[in-house]
């Protein structure tokens, strides 16, 4: 009971913050179908200068910087760079993010040097929020969640309610239409690239307070957030909702979990054959835990490349 | 005539690559296999991309196998088995093959974007899963053996590794090389312009697919056995998407429309990693910084650009172009070095070992020394002079860009044809 309930919680939370860093992606890739390989850098960025700003200018204004800079560095390399090679198709855009997630890794190594910074939540912040079964549930735990569910829901406020997200969403369908209608289709694509990116860099300056702040944070998170975006559907914000709980739930629950094929075998009498063989077979779940959200991916392009909660196919 | 020349420059390319390296030190024996393994991997890479437009990020997997496999054979071989040493990267080939054909089979199902997720997504369950199966990836530690002599050859020395690698990189190189001039090797390049109309003629093309991406990790698996033999071990962090991502920037770079192409990118940033590495840290950073610079202003890469070249040999007056290109080379090593030196004073500044010459000179800022100069961190000349460079050095390679563009448009309208270098890529990677 114990490990269900700090189960579920970790794995909610660490799902709202995968979530949180997802977010931008979802937009850029459904709006735009740019598969942006350098969001996660733009989270690790964001947790950099957010734990620059906050050394000088205390912990709150890193928190609001951090985002806009990130935006204004997504807003100019969509307006300066990813046009240049739009003419050569996806491939190389995908190519010139990917180039910029390197040198935004190295420019941060040089800079902040190869290990993990001391960036730190103020002391104020510093508490438990309540206690279960005797130990305490930090506080800012919470906050990066309620942070992620405010994300969520101002952003599915601004597409579905108002009259910034109809000419944003018109200009994902059919931009020829919506330029003609008298919208500056390529101010809309910047501002929502710019926006994704700052959602990036604020995730970044909220979450790299709680957890380590290094320049391999960006690698960690870089192809799990695409699993996210993949597995919820393309551009659906609800989709990348749930599939961030989900792979939360599924990565917190198998840590703690012996399961393997051979056991479930037992079941049928043949476990003991499975164990003669070994291999995958006795593999067990809690240390393939890092494997299941890219063999979840996998399926899912495979049999559902829409995802979970995608419209198109 | 053509193709009897580029048979002599072959011809002499490999006779150089036989005749030079017994003369070089043991590290440059070493960075020349490197180059050769590199350069296969790309070739192997860009069958994908290049010849069918199929944009794969997960080819260290194929790589990886081929090098485990490799390792198995020669551990079976320690242990009595009979199999001659030259012929290890075999089992690459077949380990490389056998994935490729399951691996294939499910990431062609999907194009562009996707494809791209598919294999990202297979190679991530290869490297996440490797360490955890012990027995065929030998966990964390790897796996290790040793090259058994073979009739008289004792591959002890580098030397004898090279010329093995060489052996098998030239035959795969060549084979890949004819594979396009078959017609099926037609039809890859018809899946990469237009995969309806390849449906439309009557052909299967996913199966086309398969067979495609198969061969390519196949040569790969090749690639990864040479390593193994080079190396004699090798761990699951060969699965890891560095290695991916290495082969993608080698083979833009060179450039994936000319066949040959992977080849000077494999072969700039294996030599870069061999001679750079050692001078300064950020060595990546200028590698990917090269590779962004490459996507923006020669998406064609440093072989697309070459080809270009001498394809309109004959149009461009070269008196008039000589001296622009010479200004344009002029300021884009001034912008470099503006580069080097601004990242490189960064990298000190920042740097640890500045930190605690700055807790000995009492928090001060005491100058440091770059290329044997002292300079003061709040020295104006010490800004000054990398500013200069990187403006000037952009001022001049714009003018000289101008002046070069005028001239090719020039020579396009003096020439049969117009010198445009998007429509010459396409026809590189087939009339080749």
């Amino acid at each position: 009971m114990e490990f269900a309930i700090i189960s579920t919680l970790n794995g909610v939370t660490y799902g709202l913050l995968l979530f949180m860093v997802s977010a931008g992606l979802t937009l850029i890739f459904g709006m735009m179908g740019v598969l942006n390989f350098a969001h996660a850098s733009f989270y690790m960025l964001g947790a950099y200068i957010a734990y620059a700003v906050s050394s000088l200018f205390g912990f709150w204004t890193g928190i609001i910087v951090a985002p806009i800079v990130v935006g204004i560095i997504g807003m100019l390399v969509e307006r300066f760079l990813l046009p240049r090679v739009h003419a050569h198709g996806h491939a190389h855009e995908l190519l010139l993010t990917f180039g910029l997630a390197l040198i935004i890794e190295e420019l941060i190594k040089l800079f902040f040097g190869d290990f993990p910074v001391n960036y730190q939540m103020p002391d104020a912040l510093r508490f438990s929020a309540f206690h279960i079964f005797g130990t305490g549930y930090p506080f800012y735990r919470m906050l990066i969640g309620a942070v992620a569910i405010i994300m969520f829901t101002v952003l599915w406020l601004l597409l579905t309610r108002t009259r910034t997200g109809i000419v944003v969403r018109a200009a994902e369908r059919l931009p020829n239409m919506a330029e003609a209608l008298g919208h500056n289709i390529p101010v809309v694509f910047m501002f929502v690239f710019g926006t994704g990116a700052a959602l990036a860099g604020l995730a970044g300056a909220v979450a790299g307070a709680f957890y380590p702040t290094n320049p391999n944070m960006g690698l960690e998170l870089g192809v799990i957030v695409f699993v996210v975006v993949v597995v919820g559907g393309l551009g659906s914000l609800k989709g990348s909702l749930v599939a961030s709980l989900l792979i939360g739930l599924f990565s917190s629950f198998a840590v703690g979990l012996d399961w393997s094929l051979a056991g479930a075998l037992d079941i049928v009498g043949l476990g003991d054959w499975a164990r003669s063989i070994g291999g995958l077979m006795t593999l067990e779940l809690s240390s393939v835990s890092a494997t299941i959200p890219f063999a979840l991916m996998l399926v899912i392009l495979l049999v559902r490349p829409a995802g979970l909660l995608g419209e198109r196919n | 005539m053509t193709s009897m020349r580029n048979i002599f420059i072959i011809a002499v390319i490999l006779a150089l690559l036989v005749a030079i390296p017994p003369f070089l030190g043991l590290g440059w024996q070493n960075a020349l296999v490197n180059v050769l393994i590199a350069s296969l991997f790309a070739l192997a890479f860009n069958l994908l991309i290049g010849q069918a437009g199929l944009l794969s990020f997960g080819h260290a997997a194929y790589f990886g196998v081929g090098a485990f496999a490799t390792l198995h054979l020669m551990l079976a071989i320690e242990d009595g088995l009979v199999f001659p040493t030259p012929l290890l990267p075999l089992a690459g080939a077949l380990a490389g093959l056998v994935v490729g054909l399951i691996a294939g089979y499910f990431s062609t199902m999907r194009s562009g974007v996707y494809f791209a997720l598919v294999t990202l997504a297979i190679a991530e369950l290869f490297h996440s899963l490797a360490p955890h199966l012990e027995g065929i990836f030998g966990g964390e530690a790897g796996v290790s053996s040793m090259r058994m002599p073979w009739t008289g050859f004792t591959f002890g020395s580098i030397l004898e590794v090279y010329y093995l690698t060489l052996a098998w990189v030239v035959v795969c190189g060549l084979g890949l090389w004819a594979y396009t001039r078959t017609p099926f090797g037609r039809l890859t390049l018809a899946l990469r312009d237009n995969e309806q109309r390849v449906r439309f003629l009557g052909y299967n093309a996913h199966s086309a697919k398969v067979i495609v991406f198969a061969v390519s990790a196949m040569v790969s698996g090749v690639a990864g056995a040479l390593q193994a033999i080079s190396y004699e071990t090798t761990n699951y962090s060969l699965f890891a998407s560095g290695v991916s991502a290495q082969v993608v920037l080698q083979t833009f770079v060179g450039g994936s429309t000319v066949f040959f192409g992977p080849v000077i990118g494999a072969t700039i940033f294996t030599l870069f990693s061999f001679l750079v590495s050692d001078l300064t840290r950020s060595w990546v950073f200028y590698q990917g910084l090269i590779f962004v610079l490459i996507m923006l202003y020669a998406p064609t890469g440093i072989g697309g650009v070459v080809y270009h070249h001498l394809r309109h040999r004959h149009q461009i007056d070269w008196s008039k172009m000589a001296a622009p290109y010479g200004v344009a080379i002029f300021g884009g090593l001034l912008i470099a070095a503006g580069t080097v030196f601004l990242t490189e004073t960064v990298g000190i500044l920042f740097g640890q070992e500045y930190a605690m010459a700055r807790q000995t000179a009492d928090m001060g800022f005491p100058a440091f020394e770059l290329f044997g100069v002292a300079w003061q961190p709040a020295g104006i000349l010490t800004w000054l002079l990398p500013a200069i460079a990187l403006a000037g050095g952009c001022f001049i390679l714009t003018r000289a860009r101008r002046q070069i563009d005028h001239l090719w448009a020039q020579a396009g309208k003096n020439g049969d044809e117009t010198a445009n270098s998007a429509t010459d890529a396409t026809i590189a990677g087939g009339a080749k």
